[in-house]
């Protein structure tokens, strides 16, 4: 029934006059209501403004001017006061606030006054080449002078010397820093010698390992700036995150001046929780998240807004864009009104989508989270989620995009059937009252910082008793000798060693090249798109259908030690989506003890994530067509972990099936991850959990319903005889190659964590378990009714909550 | 630093590759007279060739050049992986005195020698210096360049006039040698056959057996090819003149 034309999105619905988020958002709401689980208004605010500061060069006010800037907002103003008077600044206001004026003005008036320099640091990129496009128009409008210049791994190696020498404002990101400026400081002598500012944007990127990477590379970066007798001042930009101020100053280990009220005015804005109407009463079955999706951002196309929908795949970027185009795009003969955007196109091409859009020429835009970022896109009106980006912060970054303009905006989240999705339509409140996430680093992670110790002894020597950010590097210093890459001659140790350390050493983790995509139809060979190396595995199997730009390419032949995809046009109907599954395998057990009438231990353990096979896919219909094998080496993590363990006759007596225990060691190793991420201060994607067998026979994940499903060595869905031994195992794992050092404290603390697992799960609001707990669960089980107390045996002790509590109670210590 | 940590530490940094204990030698003789602590200083004079007045180096487009003028000039490293943790522990000097060639060789025992190292070498060079190297301006003058900037010395190369012969034995031979380094360059034009040559590539492990207490005998090894690149770089040169004016 999926495949009927949708009669639903009639036209009566297209609003006529453009572009206003308010009356499209009340015609939904009145249309859809049972769809509708939530609505709300961000309320608009006027504009603060404040005059050009009388103390800006006269040719810097002039450019401004001459762009048609004749004041500034209130939250510039303030961010100019500060830097003047020389504080670190950080600047925390919504996306299109004008953040990047704040640090424009210091930095250029600076270059232009006192030959100042400026290191500017991007996450991305693009990013990056942004900022220059925006310096040079601000310097041609006023014949500034100044000179800027992004020096990145793609810079041509002539170029670099002139940029070294002549740029006053070198944009680059964090890798490079690292890898190509830190270690050749000696090139840059004149650049750091004069060096003033440091801009680091979009600084709520810089969290968990990235996060405490990049502020390692910042305490090498002040290193070297002290041996060049300069102290630059920062100025850091960050989107809406929980922590900013505190997260500013671990970044840099210093006070900041945050500055946190935006002067930008803003229209209202209207978001909607959507959830998609239930299809078949009987299963619970509710249609796709990616038509409703589709429907509405048609809808907002239709009545003139200009449109951006989020999709949480590269693959749904490019179904959700077919189906767009379909409608808008059909005559080959007009402009193309719909575009993809998301990593893995060439620069080209994204900047053409980014130019397209802010010229207007676009009406709808469907982005992967790369356009989550400042990419400058212009204007929005609408901005569509099809489902939940998994942290609130990140929702409202990418609602962010919409109400630019001073008019009321219309922002939808779609949920998926996802159970995070699910639980969270089903609680507005939770997601409207929440704060957002806090950012959390820990650049003092021991293996980080060996890491970033062994960088720095290589760009300049250690001597004494100095300090690498808050540790004493003598320690360091003596395991770094012992290995033979540092020789220590009275209080100096010296690089010694014939290598370069920064490249060994990657910020971003596994990085380990990026794929490009060849196409050999007809006997062509050209590349078409790249894909980044942890994707490669779910997107470039021989057979998938890779789609770029929304037509389909066939994988023909995967190179995986050559890092290239050949495919070939093809009029498939269908597209592809990878299966995949992780295990985990103990190597060797460095610690246990008792815990309950268990165990608890901490070692180094192997982690594999396999891609057995593919399904295909209809267009449309999406039903299921067939399936494919993928003959692909496994990805694999050698890490640390912690685990617990109950024995087999324990779970007999405490569980009538084996089942029940098996959904509450999964309910169980979700609060304990919970508590453990907060524990650690770890973001969740770099601490895992798993369940599994102890001895690798067998793991478990999570089924569509909510129940764990046992899947045997080969990833497939598998039973356990009656009589196979059954120990199921949680693990919790540093989803970081060789660890990052988690397991040990969190086996130190593991009587803490199974007492606050416990604690968290009773004092939990839901009735039978929620993704705040024990996990996502299903509604069925959430609405059951509550028992009488006289049925103590009753439903109520098979809620997924009170199984994973069951499993906790027999873990504590007796 | 709690021990378990270290132990965690010493697991990733997979010491077990990195833990080659060097066994100590009772040969610790390194040839020369100390300049300061550390600092070894070796001159000897071969008589190897003789120059002509004015060398005429239109082939590597620069002008005639006094022989007085001229300072051969070779570095050995601690490796090849370039930026600021590679140094040179030796720097070997070669000019004309009287019609000999004089070969004049640094070496630093100690880490801490090398800016005395670096400040006998700045005395060498005067402003009329103009410097022969193979390969020296990517390699050996940058290099130092970010020693004497690491050591916050004036780089006294900055501004000398510099004749890399790489590039114009490259320019001439590319075709017909199998390679154009400075071993291939020395046997084809000028017949030198070398005997027990230490590779290159063992001069870093050479000096780092020494520094960590070990042998000096392919110490002395290293000098002794740095003193043969020196004399087959001053006999390249004149070669390449006297193509010239064929």
């Amino acid at each position: 029934m999926n495949a009927l034309p949708d009669r639903y999105a009639s036209d009566d619905l297209v609003l006529g006059e453009p572009g206003d988020g308010r009356n499209l958002a009340r015609r939904l709401s009145k249309r859809y209501a049972a769809r509708i689980t939530g609505a709300f208004v961000v309320p608009g605010r006027e504009g603060r403004f404040a005059p050009l500061p009388d103390d800006l060069p006269d040719a810097l006010a002039g450019a401004l001017r001459a762009r048609g800037i004749d004041q500034l907002y209130s939250h510039q103003a303030e961010a100019w006061q500060a830097t003047r008077a020389g504080a670190h600044v950080a600047i925390v206001t919504p996306t299109a606030s004008g953040k990047s004026l704040c640090y424009t003005l210091p930095v250029v008036a600076a270059a232009m006054q006192d030959h100042a320099k400026a290191l500017y640091l991007f996450p991305t990129k693009a990013l990056a080449q942004d900022q220059v496009a925006e310096l040079l128009e601000l310097n041609q409008a006023g014949a500034l002078g100044v000179k800027a210049f992004t020096f990145d791994g793609d810079t041509p190696g002539d170029a670099r010397q002139a940029i070294r020498l002549h740029g006053d404002i070198v944009v680059s990101n964090p890798d490079m820093l690292h890898q190509g400026i830190l270690p050749h400081h000696t090139k840059w002598a004149q650049f750091f010698e004069n060096l003033r500012y440091v801009v680091i944007d979009e600084v709520h990127t810089y969290r968990g390992v990235f996060g405490s990477h990049v502020a390692n590379v910042i305490r090498r970066l002040k290193r070297v700036c002290a041996f060049y007798g300069v102290n630059p001042q920062f100025i850091l930009c960050s989107a809406t995150i929980g922590n900013p101020q505190e997260h500013a100053e671990a970044l840099i280990e210093d006070a900041v001046t945050a500055i946190t009220e935006s002067g930008a005015p803003t229209g209202d804005k209207h978001v909607l929780l959507w959830n998609p109407p239930v299809v078949n009463p009987d299963l619970g079955l509710r249609a796709s998240a990616r038509s409703q999706t589709n429907r509405i951002a048609r809808l907002a196309i239709k009545s003139g807004m200009k449109t951006l929908v989020f999709a949480q795949s590269r693959s749904m970027v490019e179904v959700l864009t077919k189906y767009l185009k379909d409608v808008f795009d059909h005559d080959p003969r007009k402009r193309p009104r719909i575009r993809a955007y998301r990593g893995g196109y060439l620069p080209k091409e994204r900047r053409a989508a980014e130019r397209a859009m802010r010229e207007g020429s676009i009406d709808g835009i469907v982005s992967t989270s790369a356009l989550e970022l400042g990419v400058d896109i212009g204007s929005l009106d609408a901005v569509v989620l099809n489902g939940y980006p998994g942290s609130v912060a990140a929702t409202w970054q990418r609602f962010g995009r919409a109400g630019r303009r001073q008019q009321s905006a219309l922002g939808v989240l779609v949920a998926s059937s996802d159970p995070l999705d699910q639980y969270l339509v089903r609680h507005p409140e939770f997601f409207q009252g929440a704060t957002p996430e806090h950012a959390r680093i820990q650049p003092d992670q021991p293996l980080i910082l060996l890491d970033h110790i062994r960088c720095a002894a290589f760009e300049l020597p250690f001597t004494g008793d100095e300090m690498f950010g808050t540790e004493v590097a003598t320690p360091w210093l003596d395991l770094l000798a012992e290995e033979g890459v540092l020789h220590r001659e009275g209080d100096r140790w010296e690089w010694i060693a014939d290598s370069y350390p920064a490249i060994a050493v990657s910020l971003r983790s596994v990085a380990d090249g990026n794929f490009v995509v060849v196409d050999r139809t007809d006997g062509r060979q050209t590349i078409i798109a790249e894909v980044d190396y942890s994707a490669a595995a779910v997107t470039l199997y021989e057979g998938a259908i890779h789609m770029v730009q929304s037509l389909p390419y066939q994988v023909e032949k995967l190179d995986w030690e050559g890092r290239k995809a050949y495919v070939t046009r093809t009029n498939a109907d269908y597209y592809t989506d990878a299966i995949d599954y992780t295990k985990l395998k103990v190597l060797d057990c460095f610690d246990s003890s008792h815990a309950g009438c268990g165990h608890a231990h901490h070692g180094e353990v192997h982690v594999v994530r396999r891609v057995p096979g593919y399904k295909k896919i209809r267009f449309y219909s999406h039903e299921n067509i067939g399936y494919g094998p993928v003959n692909l080496p496994d990805q694999e993590l050698h890490t640390t972990a912690v685990w617990w363990q109950l024995p087999q006759m324990v779970l007999e007596a405490a569980f009538e099936q084996r089942q029940q225990a098996l959904d509450g060691f999964l309910g169980a190793a979700c609060a304990l991850h919970i508590v453990a991420t907060v524990a650690v201060m770890a973001e969740a994607r770099d601490l895992q959990k798993a369940v599994g067998s102890g001895d690798g026979a067998w793991f478990a994940s999570t089924d569509l319903r909510g129940r764990g499903q046992l899947r045997g060595s080969d990833g497939q869905p598998a039973a356990l005889a009656p009589g196979a031994p059954f120990t199921p195992t949680v693990y919790l794992y540093d989803a970081f190659p060789g660890g990052i050092g988690h397991s040990e404290p969190l086996f130190r603390r593991r009587e803490d964590l199974l007492a606050q697992s416990v604690s968290l799960i009773e004092r939990c609001d839901c009735r039978a378990g929620c993704p705040a707990c024990v996990g996502p669960v299903l509604a069925a089980d959430e609405s059951a009714p509550s028992l009488p107390s006289a049925s103590p045996d009753g439903l109520d002790a098979t809620t997924p909550k009170a199984l994973a509590l069951r499993v906790l109670a027999l873990l504590v210590a007796l | 630093m709690p021990p378990e940590l270290r132990r965690l530490l010493q697991r990733h940094a997979q010491l077990k590759r990195g833990l080659t204990m060097v066994p100590s030698s009772c040969d610790r003789d390194v040839p020369g007279i100390e300049l300061s602590p550390g600092l070894r200083y070796t001159e000897a004079f071969a008589d190897w060739l003789v120059p002509p007045r004015i060398i005429d180096a239109g082939f590597a487009r620069m002008d005639p050049v006094h022989h007085d003028r001229l300072l051969h000039f070779d570095t050995e490293t601690t490796g090849l992986a370039g930026g600021t943790g590679t140094r040179a522990f030796m720097i070997g000097a070669a000019d004309w005195q009287e019609g000999r060639l004089r070969i004049r060789q640094l070496t630093i025992t100690t880490m801490a020698a090398e800016a005395a190292m670096l400040r006998a070498f700045a005395e060498w060079l005067d402003e009329d210096t103009v410097l022969v190297s193979y390969n020296g301006k990517c390699y050996d003058a940058p290099l130092l360049a970010t020693r004497y900037r690491l050591a916050r010395l004036p780089n006294p190369l900055a501004g000398r006039g510099h004749l890399d012969l790489l590039h114009p034995v490259r320019r001439h031979w590319k075709h017909q040698w199998p390679n154009c380094r400075l071993a291939t360059a020395e046997r084809q034009l000028l017949g030198v056959v070398r005997e027990d040559d230490l590779p290159g590539a063992e001069a870093p492990a050479a000096w780092l057996t020494y520094l960590r207490g070990g042998s000096a005998r392919n110490l002395r090894r290293v000098a002794a090819h740095n003193a043969q690149d020196l004399k087959s770089l001053a006999g390249v040169l004149l070669h390449m003149a006297t193509l010239q004016e064929a």
